[in-house]
């Protein structure tokens, strides 16, 4: 019986998929033909639309090129709109990018500004990018100070000179990798002669696993908050008393490895670990990778949403001084910033960093007898910088402040420095500071004795200017 | 007995909490530069994904502060959208700070949104800045012109896409409804707008072309003297002596602007001034990008009356 059924129901289909009866021929030819007619009159419709297309374009190609406003003059009133029903079309609103013509060969003998070629073939053809900032100081201070060379700027006393011109060079390499290459000019000595050196060059690895990066070459080390920053982009004027002890005064910068991690938490931490040569005259000068010096940092976030923001870090670098002793600075660093909802800059900024140092050093007993001891010495800084207006000429003022104490890494004795000082920003291009810092420094007793080529250095009254500008390109600075 | 229901509904809670977070998990992140983009991604995603923005509302997204807490959102993102037109050039630096290979530059999830918008104010000679804060690559505030949520959506969709191939036809699902539902409104907007067409408009920062251009409106000044600039006293004369001439009767400003000098401007040459809601959530009643649009030209509307 199932048989029975399942032929029927095949056979019914089959029935049903047959091909219908002959339907009426002249009606299909008439369908066709009107078919036929609705193709031809869309082609004619299409040719019009064509035509007419055509035209415009060689009339608008042939139209001169407006001239272009003046900057500063109020922007020329747009095209008119066609809006028509609902949406307008989005074509009509077009301001094209220049087109990207290749240069005639009468365009290269034509005389022309710098770099002229290059912006008529278009903005990003040059795959990085490249600024210029320039950081120029001038100082006066008393006479038996400049005898010494005990100011903040040592040789440089009662000088204008040029403290770094940098001309940097940034970007992508390719799809994993950026880098970055300062070469940094500037005067050291009272000759006028101008030293150029290669600050920083260096590459990230960006694409690695687990939230790790790795940067390579030669860079400013990642150790507490300013370490890191050139001078042109420092809070303040000049190197902080304690760093400038314990770091010389071009600071830590090193080349070696340096390796990031940022854990999946909720909050922020970044652990860093580095190893370099140890090239720093200062502290850590043995100048061997085999022999390495050791850098660790961890960084941490609190974002009080309206109420600001801290960072706080603490950082570690462990190596040997150019004689092969032991050496170890630890830092710890914080830093609040307050940016009152819908203010561009900071109101209000505080500062400072605390460091220890144990450095093994070499001290005669009363025998006679040369003994190695471990001297541990600390130093700290902190800054203060009130902007209190958003708007208005007072938005281009700010008002800082910092306090250093601290003691030598190498000798005993302390000094201590109060600066006052005041910025002026025509824009975030240009900087001009006025300072005045006072420097104390205790009786000391070994080889730092502040009293070299009959001058003195105990008591030390300085002013300072310093004019910054930055040409080109600036990357986003960090918190 | 007690004791098994108990430990039934703990069972249970767990899982329902478990299954949550699962798809939780599986939802994509996605990180945006701004709130506008926020808004258009989120009509894209629907609920396929969990969507955030770098900068609030209220900030000038021009010149953000990078803190290492934007850092720990771009950290766990699966896609990171960004204007493209230099204005949110900090994102980089936020990115190279969040050691999230997914989100750097040239990496899949990384979305530029401008591609394909026909860019208005771009320099035809060489810029400098001398010329103020200028933007090399034309004016990068396409996304407060509701005719370009199109493209915008698209490229979004694009991006998304090329990470989670399996949800484009949510994704084109529900940016269709929403082009839709703009459509309808950009219809009411511009009759809204239609009598004010060719009227002069003063600007404080030239952040408001595309909006304006849309709608026929004409910015005739700008109350800064050069993008970023702020304006000088010999400014302020001349931008009063223009208004009065060309009759303008509206300054629109940004809500992070000096608004009570734009306000005394507008006061000076007979105008008046009001905030417009330069990016989505920036003015209170304007959490979704067609209630931004909806706000800005019912007050330019009012303003020009």
């Amino acid at each position: 019986m199932r048989v029975i059924v399942a032929l029927a129901f095949a056979l019914g289909l089959l029935a049903q998929a047959a091909p219908a009866p002959a339907q009426d021929a002249e009606a299909l030819r008439r369908e066709m033909e009107q078919m036929r007619k609705q193709f031809e009159a869309m082609q004619e419709q299409y040719k019009k639309a064509m035509d007419m297309m055509t035209e415009r374009l060689e009339r608008v190609e042939a139209r001169p090129q407006p001239p272009v406003a003046a900057p500063g003059t109020p922007a020329a009133p747009p095209a008119p709109m066609q809006p028509a029903q609902g949406a307008p079309p989005v074509t009509d609103l077009v301001a094209q990018r220049p087109p990207g013509s290749d240069p005639s060969p009468l365009d290269l003998i034509k005389p022309r500004q710098p770099f002229a070629l290059y912006e008529r073939r278009g903005p990003g053809q040059l795959l990085f990018d490249m600024g210029v900032t320039g950081d120029f100081i001038g100082n006066l201070t008393q006479h038996n100070v400049q005898k010494n060379q005990g100011g903040s700027f040592p040789g440089l006393e009662n000088l204008f000179f040029p403290r770094e011109v940098e001309v940097s060079f940034f970007g992508q390499i390719d799809p994993y990798a950026r880098a970055e290459v300062r070469v940094e000019a500037g005067q050291d000595s009272r000759s006028g002669e101008l030293t150029v050196n290669l600050a920083e060059a260096n590459l990230t690895l960006m694409a690695l696993p687990f939230g790790t990066q790795l940067k390579l070459g030669k860079m400013r080390n990642r150790f507490g908050y300013l370490n890191q920053i050139h001078a042109h982009d420092w809070p303040f004027i000049d190197n902080p008393n304690v760093l400038q002890q314990f770091f010389g005064k071009e600071g830590l910068v090193e080349s070696g490895f340096e390796a990031t991690w940022v854990p999946p938490l909720p909050f922020y931490l970044e652990l860093l670990g580095g190893v370099f040569n140890g090239e720093n005259d200062v502290a850590f000068g043995r100048d061997q990778i085999s022999n390495p010096l050791v850098t660790g940092r961890l960084r941490t976030f609190l974002d009080l949403d309206e109420w600001g923001a801290v960072q706080l870090g603490s950082s570690i670098a462990a190596g040997q001084t150019p004689e092969q002793r032991n050496s170890t600075i630890v830092g710890f660093d914080a830093k609040y910033k307050y940016t009152p909802p819908g203010w561009q800059r900071a109101a209000f900024t505080l500062l400072g960093e605390y460091l220890l140092s144990f450095r093994d050093v070499v001290v005669t007993d009363p025998d006679g007898r040369d003994q190695t001891r471990t001297r541990n010495s600390q130093g700290f800084y902190v800054f203060g910088g009130l902007q209190p207006f958003n708007h208005g000429e007072l938005s281009k003022w700010l008002l800082g402040f910092r306090y250093d104490r601290t003691q030598y890494p190498a000798a005993s004795g302390t000094e201590w420095a109060v600066q006052p000082f005041l910025a002026y920003y025509p824009s975030e291009f240009l900087r001009f500071r006025l300072g005045y810092k006072q420097t104390t420094r205790s009786q000391c007793c070994s080889y730092l004795d502040f009293q070299d080529n009959g001058g003195s250095a105990k008591q030390v009254s300085e002013y300072f200017l310093q004019a910054t500008f930055i040409l080109g390109a600036h990357p986003a600075h960090p918190f | 007995m007690r004791r098994l229901i108990t430990l039934t509904i703990s069972l249970a809670t767990a899982w329902i909490t478990f299954s949550a977070a699962a798809a939780d998990a599986q939802k994509l992140r996605v990180i945006t530069s701004t709130t506008d983009l926020k808004a258009l991604t989120e009509v894209v995603t629907g609920d396929l994904a969990e969507v955030d923005a770098m900068a609030r509302p209220t900030q000038n997204p021009h010149d953000l502060e990078v803190r290492p807490s934007l850092m720990i959102k771009v950290r766990r993102a699966d896609a990171m959208i960004v204007n493209g037109l230099e204005l949110d050039d900090w994102a980089d630096v936020v990115a190279q700070g969040a050691n999230n290979p997914n989100v750097i530059p040239g990496a899949p999830g990384r979305i530029d949104a401008s591609r394909g918008i026909p860019v208005l104010e771009v320099p035809k000679t060489r810029v400098d800045r001398s010329m103020g804060d200028v933007h090399p690559v034309g004016n990068p505030h396409y996304t407060l012109d509701p005719g370009m949520a199109s493209i915008v959506t698209q490229n979004i969709l694009e991006g998304l896409a090329r990470i989670a191939p399996q949800h484009r036809a949510a994704f084109e699902r529900n940016r269709q409804q929403f082009l839709a539902r703009v459509d309808e409104a950009v219809g009411r907007w511009t009759k809204m707008l239609e009598p004010y067409k060719g009227s002069p408009v003063v600007v404080n920062h030239a952040l408001w072309i595309y909006l304006l251009t849309r709608f026929g409106v004409v910015q005739v000044g700008t109350v800064e003297e050069r993008p970023g600039i702020p304006a000088t006293a010999n400014h302020i004369v001349k931008l009063v002596n223009l208004m009065k001439e060309d009759r303008v009767k509206a300054v629109i400003a940004e809500p992070w602007s000096d608004f009570k000098l734009v306000q005394r401007i507008a006061q000076e040459a007979g105008a008046s001034a009001a905030i417009l809601a330069a990016t989505v959530g920036s003015v209170k009643g304007t959490d979704t990008f067609i209630e931004a649009v909806d706000f800005n030209v019912q007050t330019l509307a009012q303003m020009l009356k």
